[in-house]
């Protein structure tokens, strides 16, 4: 299958910034992609050189089989965009801005049109200087979502919007989706892609550093258990398949990879269970996993042992740390 | 009163600091405007034959007391001075005073920075004293300055005092008028618009009043004329000064009072709702005609307006002649005509109203950078629209706009003067006007190659314009040769009423303009977009 977005080995330097740093990026036909990373990662970097507003030092880039540099017209008209900070002109309506931008790209879908602006409650009669930064944003969103288009890009596309909008906003990309249309979700709320993306790639220093399916990426995260035994063990060293156990009287907090699960719920039953949850990992371990290490300076307590060089490749230490970091002067319990 | 401006002194602190950067070049200009007159003056004009033929050249020329004033005293260096920078510079320092006012005032609040301190612990006056303070503080910054410079360079200690403090004062009294516009508009833009509108009205009031023959007291009607009367090396009068300092405590007062009522955010006039639906806004060309609509309309009223004054002073100008000894000996010898004369005054006004397009045209394109820094043509650019044609939508309107507000111009002053004087020819004039018009063009074009191609360099075409202005009004009064005098395009313009117009330099014109713009769109295609 032709990927809508390839980008292979991507660089594109600032002055001494390397902003990206040989970045790679498949987003599939028919696929909400989420592009995942912290303010400063390369995300925007990333997508203005997919719109053809700055020119890639290095690297190949194909927007639905054109080159976004050269191709911009006609790649355009089959693609919307939603910044994640609209700047609009102060003196044109929210209306004006949204038919503006509309019949650039060819233009609106009119019951599309009067259905947004009816769902996402824009007044579009006011001025760009009088929207608040939430407006603003629906005024991008409803032009982007009311055009007829093959691919979105969006770009931290709820920022500002309150928590209604942002459930009538995943139900209108999840329509979008249904649609068959691709969409680029960039984002720093985890939840959001949860709730809607079919793949993520994780951004770092401008790099990819993970990407996949999230069930595939979820395989590779250990899920935590929180258990409540009736005889508790004397010692965890029993217990081979826990990580970071840890034991207070009756209750038992531990991780577990994807694979030790079965055994796991096995020499747990030895100890008669009587409660357990068990969270399945969240796309919050998998972020923190990679930026773990970064927030381990300052949660940590200061005998913290030194760490595995930062940034090893899906190296299983950061996240450790994190676990480590949580409960700062506890004891590891040496479960490994 | 004392809580109204709590946090003054902290905010000035860190404002000032902010701000300086802006500031200096304004003070190094209008400084150097005045210390260079009198350096120049013994070099250029060394013997009192020189002298004389200077006082008599001015004298000839009319347009050049539109601009600087009555010559007083040409005979000596402060006097000089006195006559070049002192309108001038009286006019720059109230451009410094209202910008600096607007800047801290007016911007911060549309782009949400005012927000953070009006939520700290301020006085509700003391987001308006703090950059009212500032420019007060410029304006005298300017005046010790400037008054340092020039005495330096030669000039006598009272006579430069004395015209560095009418920049100082005019400095002061437009700050109050910034003051107030920036309660009126509704943004920062509009402030400056309000304001600089009043400063050019009081500018060309003044110099009006001083080409014709209006009676002595009408000059105490534009607060210019009162910078005027206070007559650097010419008397030293410092008394008017003082009313100058009571228009700008009033207009200041008079501000903190609309400021007390007013929203946050908002202008005194409330803003209104607009059409629901995109209309003819939504075209690229639709849009940069709509976001300029506004300029467009306020510039062509000025125009018409400036036309008005200059029709009537291409008419009055006749009586100056017959009064002028040397100038009815030429007349009378059969060496020029009195229709000559008043036509070759016709030309350097419609070359003067040229500069002013210029400044409206490059303005316009500089815009466009504005445009795009903030993140507003990334939207477009993301559309199915080209570089190329984004960039032409705005271009075209910033060359028509000022050709257009020439022609108005001319048109007017063409009307007004035949109107008055049936021997003056509208055509004529109307076709003088069309002939300005391709040197406004070039510099146009100067600041569509910058923003398309050099961005960061965009401040150049600004300085273009003032250094075009320069040259082609003082330039041959100071005897400069024609290879520097023909820097400024306006120095290709030629007289249409000639017996055989050499139209060659309108096709180099041209030639340059089509270059810089061909330069500006390769530019702009080539470059990343928002850094």
């Amino acid at each position: 299958m032709q990927p809508v977005i390839r980008i292979e080995r991507l660089v594109k330097s600032f002055g001494h910034v390397r902003a990206l740093d040989g970045l790679d990026l498949d987003v599939l036909p028919g696929e909400v992609h989420g592009f995942l990373g912290p303010n400063g990662a390369g995300k925007s970097t990333t997508i203005r050189i997919l719109l053809g507003l700055l020119r890639a030092d290095s690297g190949a880039v194909t927007v639905l089989a054109s080159d976004p540099w050269r191709d911009v017209v006609s790649l355009h008209r089959r693609l919307a965009y939603v910044p994640g900070d609209v700047s609009l002109w102060p003196g044109l309506t929210g209306g004006e801005a949204i038919d503006l931008l509309g019949h650039l790209r060819g233009g609106l879908d009119e019951t599309r049109r009067a259905h947004l602006v009816d769902r996402f409650e824009l007044d579009p009669t006011k001025r760009g200087r009088q929207y608040s930064k939430g407006n603003k944003q629906k005024v991008a969103i409803v032009a982007a979502l009311a055009s007829d288009v093959e691919l979105l890009i969006l770009d931290e596309p709820t920022s500002g919007l309150d928590p209604l909008m942002e459930v009538i906003f995943q139900e209108e990309i999840a329509a979008e989706k249904a649609r068959g249309r691709t969409i680029l979700l960039s984002s720093h709320i985890l939840s959001e892609a949860e709730a809607l993306a079919d793949r993520v790639s994780i951004i770092r220093d401008g790099r990819i550093v993970e990407t996949g399916t999230l069930d595939a990426l979820r395989h590779r995260t250990r899920t935590t258990i929180h258990a409540v035994l009736a005889q508790p063990p004397a010692s965890l060293e029993a217990l081979t398949c826990l990580q970071d156990a840890r034991l207070e009287g009756d209750r038992l907090t531990a991780s577990v990879e994807q694979d030790d699960l079965s055994t796991a719920m096995a020499e747990l039953a030895g100890y008669s269970l009587t409660a357990l949850t068990v969270a399945p990992p969240s796309l919050e371990d998998l972020f923190l996993r990679h930026y773990g290490e970064e927030l381990r300076p300052a949660l940590a307590g200061p005998d913290e042992p030194a760490a595995s060089p930062p940034g090893s490749p899906g190296g299983r230490g950061p996240a450790e740390h994190r676990h480590r970091a949580d409960s700062p002067g506890t004891d590891d319990g040496g479960a490994r | 009163m004392r809580s109204a401006v709590v946090g003054f002194r902290p905010l000035l602190e860190v404002s000032l600091k902010q701000d300086i950067r802006n500031t200096v070049p304004w003070i190094a200009l209008i400084s150097a405007l005045s210390g260079s007159s009198v350096l120049a003056f013994g070099w250029i004009f060394p013997d009192a034959a020189s002298r004389a033929d200077l006082t008599a050249t001015v004298a000839a020329n009319p347009a050049l007391s539109l601009i600087f004033g009555p010559a007083r005293d040409l005979t000596t260096a402060d006097g000089f001075n006195a006559w070049r920078a002192g309108a001038l510079g009286a006019f720059f320092a109230g451009l410094m005073a209202i910008f600096i006012v607007v800047r801290n005032s007016r911007a911060p609040e549309d782009s949400g920075q005012s927000e953070l301190i009006a939520a700290g612990v301020v006085g509700r006056q003391t987001r308006l004293a703090v950059p009212v303070a500032m420019a007060w503080q410029a304006s005298l910054a300017l005046g010790v300055v400037a008054s340092g410079v020039t005495v330096l360079l030669g000039g006598a200690v009272a006579d430069s005092i004395t015209l560095a403090a009418t920049f100082t004062a005019s400095g002061v009294m437009f700050a109050g008028v910034a003051a107030i516009a920036a309660q009126l508009g509704s943004d920062a833009r509009s402030a400056s618009s309000i304001a600089v509108s009043v400063l050019g009205v009081a500018f060309v009031a003044r110099g009006s009043i001083d080409a014709s023959a209006a009676p002595a007291w009408t000059i105490w009607l534009t607060p210019l004329g009162w910078t005027q009367e206070v007559r650097p090396a010419a008397g030293n009068t410092w008394w008017p000064l003082l009313l100058c300092v009571a228009l700008a405590l009033v207009a200041v007062a008079a501000a903190a009072v609309l400021h007390e009522h007013r929203d946050f955010g908002l202008g005194i006039i409330p803003p209104r709702g607009g059409p629901a639906r995109g209309g003819a806004v939504v075209t690229p060309w639709g849009l940069a005609i709509r976001l300029n609509k506004g300029s467009l309309i306020a510039w062509s009223v000025a125009f018409a307006l400036l036309g008005t004054v200059f029709g009537f002073l291409a008419t009055t100008i006749g009586s100056l002649f017959a009064e002028n000894p040397d100038i009815s000996r030429l007349i009378a010898a059969g060496g020029v005509t009195e229709a000559g004369l008043v036509f070759e005054f016709l030309v350097t006004i419609l070359k003067l109203v040229g500069i002013i397009a210029a400044v409206y045209g490059v303005q316009m394109v500089l815009r466009i950078h504005a445009e795009e820094v903030d993140f507003r043509v990334e939207p477009l650019l993301a559309g199915a629209l080209s570089r190329r044609r984004y960039l032409a939508s705005n271009v075209v309107v910033a060359l028509v706009a000022p050709a257009v507000a020439v022609l108005i111009a001319g048109t007017v002053i063409g009307v007004v003067a035949t109107v008055r004087d049936p021997s003056v020819r509208l055509d004529e004039i109307v076709r003088q006007a069309a002939a300005t018009v391709p040197a406004v063009w070039v510099h146009v074009a100067l600041a569509v190659a910058l923003v398309g191609a050099a961005p960061g360099k965009r401040r150049a075409a600004s300085l273009a314009v003032v250094v075009s202005f320069g040259l082609i009004i003082l330039g041959p009064i100071f005897n400069l040769w024609d290879w520097i005098l023909g820097i400024s395009p306006f120095w290709h313009v030629p007289n249409v009423t000639a017996a055989s117009p050499d139209l060659s330099g309108l096709g180099w014109l041209g030639l340059v303009a089509t270059a810089l713009i061909a330069a500006g769109f390769a530019g702009f295609r080539r470059r990343d977009i928002g850094t």
